[in-house]
């Protein structure tokens, strides 16, 4: 047995990313670590209707959590999707969907044979040989079935909508179930060691003192840990992802439950309409540089599905990383870690991933110093990715509708993307570096939808005839839809597996 | 606007990389482009006894070939693994065994499990839990079966040994059935296009002059059209890997057929033994700053397992990279694009991936810069990955015999395999970065086989308590055990296979 074992661990905060790191360990570490979470029901948390990315699966399945009790304890939907409204340009709509897009064919993957059909004027468009952006368009779902192998259904890949708060209940229920204890009140003031500065107490407004070795800081964006009391300093990425305000509000649910998140481009940023089983969050997210909070409200308002359920509430950003996601014996997860817009559903899915890597790195008192080291380069890259890909969607623009639109399709972009995008355009490539979290198709579908063109394709489709590939692709394209046909409707699923009770 | 495709692809040189080359080619490309192969007769190969890794089995699948065929055809052998002796230390022996270690417990890996019981006294070595290692010791082979569910038997994971002359006569059948045209004859000159310094044509002896729109640099060393003709440059890498010459020769077989490559460590080099279904391949790689050619022959003359069967035949070499591995229209595939020595039997791999890369960037006439970059990125990473691997072998030693093991034991690191090093050092974790070659478990065989020492292990191994730990461990030693016993032995095995044409 080691002796310099943790044995306490300290989440300052709750939230979504306090609560989901706080079940996380104490199904994974057993009850062998104390676990301890410390929130304030004063302090109100910025998520308001939550999208997700499928990825988020795996992360139901470690903990443990029965999909339909999930999604009937937070108002969830199901999201095969996002759809991105007026991007490229205006009037332009195109999906981002999960899964595959088109089947393999030969040595060549499949978007290869749709660029040179489609330059022939001969391929439908790219979202019609994909099943979950179909199924998005038609309001079906279903979730993957292997019932029939081979077939587009077994493909489905999906994520979901969710109230965050209410996913901040449902997961403070288990955690508690599972041994951790919650603590509320407010943090006063933070205890640091004197000979290396680790943290090793907060102190509650009423004088309770809470001892950790491990400090997982959850507080948000200002880091009560890892800057307030480590001062660590925040790379800012505002050139190149220039939005920094948002303003959210629900509203009323809208006659049919899109199974996917919307993002709508407006004159200075974008609008965010996710879909839960009660009502449609909403958010407009600004760049305040360009326009004013008035303003954004008023297109917010202007832009609901549905009559609005409460005022609008605004949130202040700065879109950058955490020069350090974990210093000394605090590690930060969520927003204290950094911050990227929401326009990817990226959020969740880096909390999951830097427990992950928490536990890939599990620490002893000792620190050492490589393995964080090593979990720090880890999460720099995963996140450096994302924001990459995020900045293409503003940069892959030909608006000039607003100097907010000019400045954008103008700013310079980092080189990592410069080259995905140059690569793209000579031949239709696209290389995923390392494990990044955006896959082939991600890239492919974005750079497409945007409107990126491509010089020619790869040389070797052209081993196969062209009436031979057009065949087989209008093959894929008959059977997506026929399986689009046999799907159940969005709304129908819900309610028949997981709806939420009427309150 | 689409380019205009490639017509013509010339292979520049036969042995191993010119025919793995022409015979992926003629498959992938499907007849639309016409393939020509130049070799003279008069040149021979390098190939002696050649050593794969299971990779190979993929190039096979995509060519389609019958495994046993292809088998008898090249005189080959099972690898199961690689036994390194005299590394960390005189008297030391380990295996880098392909295929994994135990089974999945919870969270961490499997290995960090036997970490904490090794160190802490109670549990054997690492190779107790290694189908591919266990079976070896014993000389033992027979393919992966999953008749039994999560018996270990299905774990098996092999390569093979084969004769790399007959392997080339074998592809240079299958590539000329698939309509590859040979061109007997030595290239005496080429012609570079004025404008971008493309290659136009190369010259033959007799005069001739064949055209190409993309060529394939298989010339082995001296890489005639990469670097003769282009000049595109060399990274020498022997400040790292100091071995510079070998010794090969065959000798008769010896009694035992081993199921695996033997590199054994000498005062100024290593020696490999690679026993085919005929004869044994043997060969000294030593560096010549430490050691003259003559003591290098003796050495390997003196340590053969049979009759030797030839004269023993001196090559040279420098460890190290091209500096672009495609340049213009020339892509470089085999030794022309760089030569690392065969102590992980990473040379024919090299050849199929750079292979599977030309196919995924495979220019047209355009040859965009774009995607020759990203091609040359990605060769870098593989080989530099691969280098640190290989010099993992050398630092990793106690040994104070020979000037030769005192320069390597002290000598300067690569920065990313500094870094590796570091992970181990601390708690036994090991980083697998971009899907470069070696996985977690072959690193750790050779970390630990050598000595490295962990200084702990992963914290979350104490979740689970010792006495279970250790009964998980015990089982999973006892059915690899108990599988291994029921195996037949390599050389029946092979027997079998031979006899059944």
């Amino acid at each position: 047995m080691n002796d310099s074992l943790i044995k306490t661990v300290v989440i300052v905060g709750g939230g979504t990313s306090g609560w989901m790191t706080a079940v996380a360990l104490a199904t994974t570490l057993r009850g062998k670590y104390k676990i301890r979470l410390v929130e304030s029901d004063e302090i109100g948390i910025v998520g308001v209707g939550e999208a997700t990315i499928p990825m988020i699966q795996r992360f139901n399945r470690i903990v443990g959590i029965d999909e339909n009790e999930f999604m009937q304890a937070t108002q969830g939907t199901f999201k095969l999707a996002i759809e991105f409204v007026n991007w490229g340009k205006q009037g332009d709509r195109y999906m981002h969907g999960f899964g595959k897009v088109g089947t393999d064919l030969w040595t060549v993957g499949f978007e290869q044979y749709w660029h040179k059909m489609h330059r022939m004027g001969k391929a439908a468009d790219l979202g019609e040989y994909s099943i979950t952006r179909m199924a998005a368009r038609a309001n079906k779902f279903m979730p993957a079935s292997t019932d029939i192998p081979d077939s587009p259904l077994s493909e489905i890949a999906y994520a979901y909508h969710f109230d965050a708060s209410l996913y901040a209940k449902y997961l403070r229920k288990l955690s508690e179930q599972r041994g951790v204890v919650r603590h509320e009140g407010k943090i006063t003031s933070v205890k640091q060691r004197e000979h290396d500065g680790h943290v090793e107490a907060v102190v509650l407004e009423n004088g309770e003192r809470i001892e950790g070795e491990l400090f997982i800081d959850c507080s948000g964006f200002r880091g009560l840990l890892i800057e307030d009391t480590l001062k660590t300093g925040f790379e800012d990425w505002s050139h190149w992802l220039p939005c920094d305000r948002a303003v959210a509000v629900p509203c009323a649910s809208a006659p049919a439950l899109t199974p996917y998140t919307r993002a709508t481009a407006h004159s200075a940023g974008w609008q965010w309409r996710i879909p839960l089983q009660h009502r449609i969050g909403n958010g407009h997210v600004f760049c305040s540089e360009f326009m004013s909070q008035d303003e954004a409200t008023g297109i917010l308002l202007a832009n609901l599905d549905g009559k609005p359920l409460a005022e609008p509430r605004l949130l202040k950003f700065v879109a950058g990383a955490r020069k350090l996601g974990w210093n000394k014996n605090v590690v930060a997860i969520g927003l204290a870690s950094g911050f990227l817009e929401p326009l990817e559903s990226t959020s969740i899915h880096m909390v999951q991933s830097a427990i992950a890597r928490l536990l890939e790195f599990f620490p002893d008192r000792e620190f050492s110093a490589v393995d964080v080291k090593e979990y720090n380069r880890q999460t720099r890259f995963e996140i450096e990715r994302i924001r990459d890909f995020i900045i293409m969607h503003y940069k892959l623009t030909t608006r000039d509708d607003s100097p907010f639109w000019q400045a954008c399709a103008a700013m310079a972009i980092p080189d990592t993307l410069t080259e995905k995008l140059e690569l793209f355009k000579s031949h239709g490539r696209v290389v995923r570096r390392e494990n990044e979290l955006f896959t082939e198709v991600g890239w492919l579908q974005v750079m497409q939808g945007q409107n990126l063109v491509t010089d020619s394709y790869h040389p070797l489709v052209d081993v196969q005839s062209d009436a031979d590939t057009f065949e087989y692709m209008e093959g894929v394209r008959a059977v997506i839809g026929k399986c689009v046909d046999v799907m159940p409707d969005h709304a129908a699923y819900i309610a028949r597996h997981c709806a939420a009770p009427r309150s | 606007m689409q380019q205009a495709n490639v017509r013509n692809i010339v292979v520049v040189g036969g042995g191993t990389a010119g025919w793995m080359t022409a015979a992926a080619l003629s498959k992938i490309l499907r007849g639309k482009y016409a393939i020509r192969l130049i070799e003279s007769d008069e040149i021979s190969t390098v190939g002696v006894g050649e050593s794969t890794i299971p990779m190979i089995k993929l190039f096979n699948q995509v060519l389609g070939i019958n495994e046993d065929e292809f088998m008898r055809e090249t005189k080959a052998t099972f690898k199961l693994g690689i036994k390194f002796v005299d590394w960390g230390k005189l008297g030391d022996k380990y295996m880098h065994g392909f295929g994994k270690f135990g089974q999945d417990l919870w969270t961490v890996d499997f290995y960090q499990y036997w970490l904490k019981m090794h160190q802490a006294g109670k549990a054997p070595d690492l190779e107790n839990y290694s189908i591919n290692r266990m079976a070896s010791l014993s000389s033992k082979f027979m393919r992966p079966t999953s008749e039994m569910a999560n018996s270990p038997l299905a774990d098996i994971v092999y390569a093979f040994h084969l004769d790399a002359g007959l392997y080339a006569r074998y592809l240079r059948k299958f590539s000329e059935a698939l309509g590859v045209v040979r061109t007997e004859g030595k290239v005496v000159d080429s012609v570079v296009r004025e404008g971008d310094g493309h290659i136009d044509a190369v010259i033959m002896e007799n005069g001739e002059r064949i055209e190409g729109d993309l060529f394939i640099d298989c010339s082995g060393f001296r890489g005639l059209l990469i670097e003769q003709a282009l000049k595109t440059g060399y990274e020498d890498w022997t400040h790292w890997l100091p071995c510079d010459r070998a010794y090969a020769v065959p000798c008769e077989l010896a009694s035992d057929l081993l199921p695996y490559t033997r590199a054994t460590a000498r005062p100024a080099g290593w020696q490999w033994r690679i026993g085919l279904q005929h004869r044994t391949g043997n060969g000294h790689v030593f560096s010549s700053k430490f050691m003259s050619d003559d003591e290098a022959a003796s050495i390997l003359m003196n340590s053969l397992d049979g009759k030797a069967l030839a004269e023993p035949k001196l090559l040279r070499f420098v460890t190290g990279k091209r500096k672009k591995v495609w340049n213009k229209n020339v892509v470089a595939i085999g030794l022309s694009s760089g030569f690392m020595e065969p102590l992980e039997s990473t040379s024919i791999h090299l050849i199929q991936s750079t292979i599977a890369r030309l196919v995924t960037f495979f220019p047209d006439n355009g040859f965009h810069q774009e995607n020759i970059d990203e091609f040359n990125r990605q060769c870098d990473f593989e080989t530099e990955r691969i280098r640190d691997f290989l010099i993992l072998h050398y630092n990793a030693t106690e040994r104070t015999d020979t000037p030769f093991w005192n320069f390597c034991r002290t000598m300067e690191l690569p920065e990313t395999l500094q870094r590796k090093l570091a992970l181990y050092k601390a708690h036994g974790r090991i980083v697998r970065e971009n899907n470069e070659l070696f996985t977690e478990v072959g690193w750790l065989q050779v970390m630990h086989g050598q000595g490295i020492k962990a200084g702990g292990y992963h914290p979350l191994v104490d979740l689970l308590e010792e006495q279970e730990v250790s009964a998980f461990l015990e089982e999973i030693a006892g059915v690899v055990g108990k599988c291994v016993n029921v195996m037949p032995t390599h050389a029946q095995f092979i027997a079998a296979l031979v006899a059944a044409k």
